[in-house]
């Protein structure tokens, strides 16, 4: 076999408890032999000493052996686990080296998984996902995706579009069978209801994706309505300079915080108004850029004035598509209590930066509207997978358009493209499938 | 002739071997069609039609390089129709019941008068191999004719078993005598050999049959015309079709005799075509459908001798009497002769370059059944590729090998090199993914000019393209440059036209996009100008005017994938070498042995990543190749 034999430190870098060193490759076996003594059983840890070169122990700890192809990534597969600590993990993994081994690239474990199988391409990301992870809910949207729970659910959506295109292609290659589905409303209906579940495949990777990438939320309004207050409030520290004087902020200002494990990038901002300020002007047209990278905007004004000219003005300005919520702040100086509610259609919220009354109320609405709910069903998505899935909605959207022009043929071509692009997340089909399928559903031939 | 030096041998007697002979005579080589019997020349050994859904535009492929089908259908063609009529212009198709006579004749007629071809009837018993590479061949009485280049075409008489019942005997087709010296010699080398089945419905009497009770299936009036130079006065008289029902009684005959049925008795192991299975397998394997079609086809205008299309059985003959006669209208049939099953020998055409020659013995080219395709259309496609490139081989020329964007015929050979067959492989319009290209009305655009450029096409038929593709070119550039306003339209033409008033001025080429709006519908407005006389140049105008989004996106598509696939794989490439490969896969490629990139990702199983790695290899060869050079 040509392929050589990876090894790298599995645990986080720098942290005490256990380390762990994994090895992939033909050699594991005889690398386990070298350095621990005979193999044990496949799959059973067993604890040894780990030797070096001239005989002198290196660490001592568990020795795991999962032969191919039941190992995660279809080699053959050693598992060191010592007492972590970088010196010790460092030089067992030179003593590996040592004997043929050779350090692997960055998320080449899961390369090789994929190549042999083991995991489809979404899955194989995912994992690249869960080291990256930067929350724990992202952590847990990695997981379940790399249990398939994506690719699962665009498996299940490419099973109702072949089931569609078996109905179309077979109307078109046998139009002598009496299967006209084209002319009957089985294809629109198959349509119909192969669009609403891409569109809920859609949603729930929209939104893995925001779990993965965090979403970004821009505070805006007219200087000293309390945006740099509000930010400070909620990544709790002082990271804005906050003063009496309106016009404080200048730049544009990003933290990157957490809301019950789902990361967030938020943005403040300078106020908006008129200036003759050079060094104002550039920060507000900073402030407009920002508010156009938006998936969220929270508008603040001074609940004793409610919405002002600056308020108007982004309510106009921003991207037609980028949700508000209005943030009545200071409220502690207004007297009124705090309160979500709404608006002539935009979300409200009362609350006071200074002394955080709220403050808690604002956190769940965001959560909310990221449409997170704990836990449950969520899974990453990379950009990738959202742009092929728009391809493909797109393209159902056009067949359904031909489908009423009675256009078969180019209902055909749009759901074989929409198929195109879902083949992008969980890889090939081919016409020869196709066929199968029409040949084992219909009773076909003369 | 006899013991002459010819350039090409092309054995075999049916619609390959015809293309290939006239084809490699036709680039100039000297051609020789060795036969077992000069009598199946042109002879329909199965059902008595050409076309269909893909196989129309495989004729139509074929006729536009200068092959014989299509002229020979519209001289012995009896009742023609337009599949997918109504459906749109890329998935219509041509289809005609044929008199086997008359097209056996046009069919001899073409091959006979072709310069540089001889015809010897002889069976080929024997091929003279030296060294890797095919030299001759011997016939059945030691006759032997030498030439570097030999085409078979041998059908199902390699190994040949024909089943009814229980009994069952060596032969090829009902009559014809199995090639079994021929079999022997190519088992010898290393070729993969696989085992398939077809099979004949029972062909009856039609004096016997009561057509008052059947439903009538006249051809399309105006008939549609195969051949890019034929025309309609070329038709023979017409007849009709008739459409029967197997029913509940039919079902349960059926059923009371599967004991008896050779294929669930396990005498047969070959596997037999999804797609056209025989009334025992419809029966069985779709017990809740109570009924199917049966289509009466005539045989020809000289005899009462039908085909019954859709009961393809090999039941034991009584069984099949009598399922025959508990159909509509055919109970007091006579069958005259029996249905029956052939297994037959095919070599895997993973064995094959996209050439149509073997890997594993030079200048030795398979086309047709050999290959494990069915169909007359199909053979005569690979047939006429097959013959091409066995002259381009002698004149030292680089084969020619269609793509998957330029014709079926590219698609056939791409499927069948690339992924093989496991049943008899039929064309299917989705097999092709740029279908919307790949239309019978536009397979003269696409092939004319390559086949001329190949040496296929003679003045006549050039002279015609030309004008064709001219007045089309012109037409178009018109519409292009014709602008309609609104005030050149009345109200009522507007309405009658476009179903709304026509807001504001507009192209004739951007109106007649216009789902609503045909070419004539456009040109029937007095600002629209002349329109063209020619209904074969006014069909190009619309069809290209309404594809225009559809192809553009379809020649994107062709144009990322040919990135990869013009980058050749070497045919020795050690798949042992290629870092990272699983061995499920690196077993895949050695088993099909992809001639470039893009076969490759075509085969089954070959993951995205994988392709990826080959890439990578294959540089990676270029890079150290380059540096080794400097
Ligand atoms: N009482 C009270 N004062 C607040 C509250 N939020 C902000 N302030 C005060 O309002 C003033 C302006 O606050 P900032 O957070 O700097 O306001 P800003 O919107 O960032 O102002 P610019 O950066 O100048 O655009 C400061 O003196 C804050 O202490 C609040 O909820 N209650
Ligand atoms: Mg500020």
């Amino acid at each position: 076999m040509a392929a050589d034999t990876i090894c790298a430190i599995a645990t986080p870098p720098g942290q005490g408890g256990v380390g762990i060193v994994r090895v992939s490759g033909p050699a594991a076996a005889r690398l386990i032999d070298a350095v621990a003594g005979p193999l044990p059983g496949p799959r059973r840890a067993v604890f040894r000493r780990f030797t070096d070169q001239d005989g002198s122990v290196l660490d001592e700890g568990l020795v795991l052996w999962f032969p191919a192809p039941g190992s995660f990534t279809g080699e053959d597969v050693a598992e060191f686990q010592g007492h972590g600590g970088p010196v010790l993990l460092d030089r067992l993994l030179r003593r590996l080296i040592g004997l043929g081994a050779r350090l692997a690239r960055p998320g080449e474990f899961s390369e090789r998984a994929f190549l042999n199988g083991k995991l489809d391409l979404a899955q194989a990301e995912a994992v690249a996902d869960l080291i990256a992870a930067s929350s724990e809910a992202a952590a847990r949207a990695a997981m379940e995706s790399l249990r398939g729970v994506f690719s699962e659910r665009v498996h299940t959506l490419t099973d109702s579009l072949i089931a569609l295109r078996v109905h179309v292609e077979s109307a078109i290659d046998f139009p002598d069978e009496e299967i006209d589905f084209l002319s009957d409303g089985a294809v629109a209906d198959g349509l119909a209801q192969v669009q609403d579940e891409l569109a809920a495949v859609r949603r729930a990777a929209g939104q893995g994706q925001v779990l993965r990438d965090g979403m970004t939320v821009v505070i805006a309004g007219r200087p000293n309505a309390g945006k740099s207050s509000l930010l400070n409030a909620l990544a709790e520290t002082d990271a804005a300079i906050v003063t009496e004087v309106a016009g404080t902020t200048r730049d544009v200002l990003r933290e990157r915080i957490q809301i019950d494990g789902m990361p967030l990038h938020v943005i403040d901002t300078a106020g908006l108004r008129d200036s003759v300020n050079i060094v104002e002007q550039e920060g507000i047209r900073r402030a407009w850029r920002a508010i156009g990278e938006a998936d969220r905007l929270l508008l603040v004004v001074d609940d004793r004035c409610g919405p002002d000219e600056a308020a108007r003005r982004v309510l106009a300005g921003r991207p037609a598509d980028t949700p508000v919520t209005l943030i009545r702040n200071k409220i502690d100086l207004s007297g009124a209590g705090p309160m979500t509610g709404e608006e002539g259609g935009i979300p409200v919220i009362r609350l006071s930066a200074k002394t955080g009354a709220g403050l808690e109320g604002l956190r769940e609405h965001l959560k909310a509207s990221m449409g997170y709910t704990a836990g449950e069903g969520n899974f990453t998505a990379r950009r990738r997978h959202l742009q092929a899935l728009d391809r493909a909605g797109e393209c159902l959207d056009r067949a359904a358009t031909q489908l009423v022009a009675g256009a078969g043929e180019l209902v055909a071509e749009e759901l074989r493209q929409a198929q195109q692009a879902l083949a992008e997340i969980t890889g090939e089909f081919t016409s020869e499938d196709l066929l199968g399928a029409i040949f084992s559903t219909f009773c076909i031939g003369k | 002739m006899y013991g002459e030096l010819f350039q090409v041998i092309v054995r075999g007697g049916g619609h390959a071997v015809t293309h290939a002979a006239r084809g490699a005579a036709r680039m100039g080589s000297r051609t020789l069609l060795l036969t077992h019997n000069m009598e199946t020349i042109g002879q329909m050994s199965c059902n008595p039609a050409i076309g269909g859904i893909g196989k129309g535009h495989l004729v139509k492929e074929v006729d536009a390089m200068g092959g014989v089908m299509a002229q020979a259908i519209d001289q012995g063609g009896i009742q023609f129709r337009t599949l997918n009529a109504r459906k749109g212009p890329a998935v219509r198709a041509t289809r005609a019941q044929a008199d086997r006579a008359l097209y056996k004749a046009a069919v001899r007629h073409a091959v006979e008068n072709q310069p540089n071809l001889s015809v010897f009837q002889q069976a080929v018993d024997d091929l003279l191999i030296e060294q890797d590479r095919v030299v001759g061949a011997i016939t059945q009485m030691g006759l032997v004719f030498r030439a570097p280049a030999v085409v078979l075409t041998v059908g199902t008489f390699l190994g040949g078993r024909i089943h009814i019942g229980l009994d069952n005997y060596q032969g090829g087709r009902a009559g014809d005598p199995p090639a079994n010296a021929l079999a022997r010699r190519l088992r010898e080398r290393p070729f993969r050999v696989g085992r398939l089945k077809t099979g004949t419905p029972p062909r009856i009497d039609g004096k016997t049959i009561d057509f008052s009770k059947l439903e009538e299936q006249p051809g399309d009036d105006p008939a549609p015309v195969f051949s890019f130079m034929g025309n309609r006065d070329q038709h023979p008289a017409q007849v009709s079709c008739w459409i029967t029902h197997t029913n509940p009684r039919t079902h349960e005959i059926i059923r009371g005799a599967l004991d008896r049925s050779p294929m669930y008795s396990g005498e047969i192991e070959g596997v037999g075509p999804r797609y056209c299975p025989s009334v025992e397998d419809k029966v069985v394997r779709f017990a809740d459908k109570e009924s199917h079609q049966i289509f009466i086809e005539p045989e020809g205008l000289d005899t009462h001798e039908v085909y019954p299309n859709g009961i393809s059985t090999s039941l034991p003959f009584d069984v099949q009497l009598e399922l025959v006669r508990s159909c509509v209208g055919l109970e007091r049939a006579h069958i005259t002769r029996p249905g029956y099953a052939i297994e037959y020998d095919y070599f895997d055409p993973r064995d094959l370059r996209p050439s149509l020659e073997t890997r594993h013995v030079g200048g030795l080219f398979f086309a047709g059944q050999i290959n494990g395709t069915t169909g007359y259309e199909e053979a005569a496609a690979q047939g006429l590729v097959a013959g091409i490139n066995a002259a381009r081989l002698v004149q030292d020329r680089e084969p020619w090998n269609p793509g998957r964007d330029l014709a079926y015929m590219g698609v056939l050979i791409d499927d069948l090199i690339t992924r093989g067959t496991k049943e008899p492989y039929r064309m299917f319009t989705s097999r092709a993914e740029y279908r919307l290209m790949l239309r019978e009305d536009n397979a003269d655009l696409r092939l004319t000019p390559v086949a001329r450029r190949l040496g296929l096409v003679d003045d006549a038929r050039w002279a015609a393209f030309e004008a064709k593709r001219e007045t089309i070119e012109r037409e178009q550039q018109r519409l292009r440059a014709t602008l309609i306003r609104p005030a050149d339209v009345s109200p009522a033409d507007a309405q009658r036209v476009f179903g709304s008033p026509l807001r504001r001025e507009q192209h004739l080429d951007e109106l007649l996009r216009r789902p609503e709006v045909s070419y004539a519908s456009l040109m029937s407005l007095d600002a629209a100008g002349q329109p063209v006389a020619d209904p074969a140049v006014a069909e190009q105008v619309e069809i290209q005017a309404k594809y225009a989004g559809y192809l553009e996106r379809q020649r994107d598509e062709i144009e990322r994938s040919r990135r990869y696939e013009s980058l050749p794989i070497p045919e020795d490439l050690d798949y042992g070498q290629v870092a990272g490969l699983s061995s499920e896969v690196r077993q895949k490629l050695a088993d099909h042995r992809p001639a470039s990139i893009g076969q490759a990702a075509r085969i089954a199983g070959v993951t995205p990543a994988a392709v990826s790695l080959l890439l990578v290899h294959l540089r990676r060869g270029e890079r150290d190749g380059q540096r080794r050079r400097a």
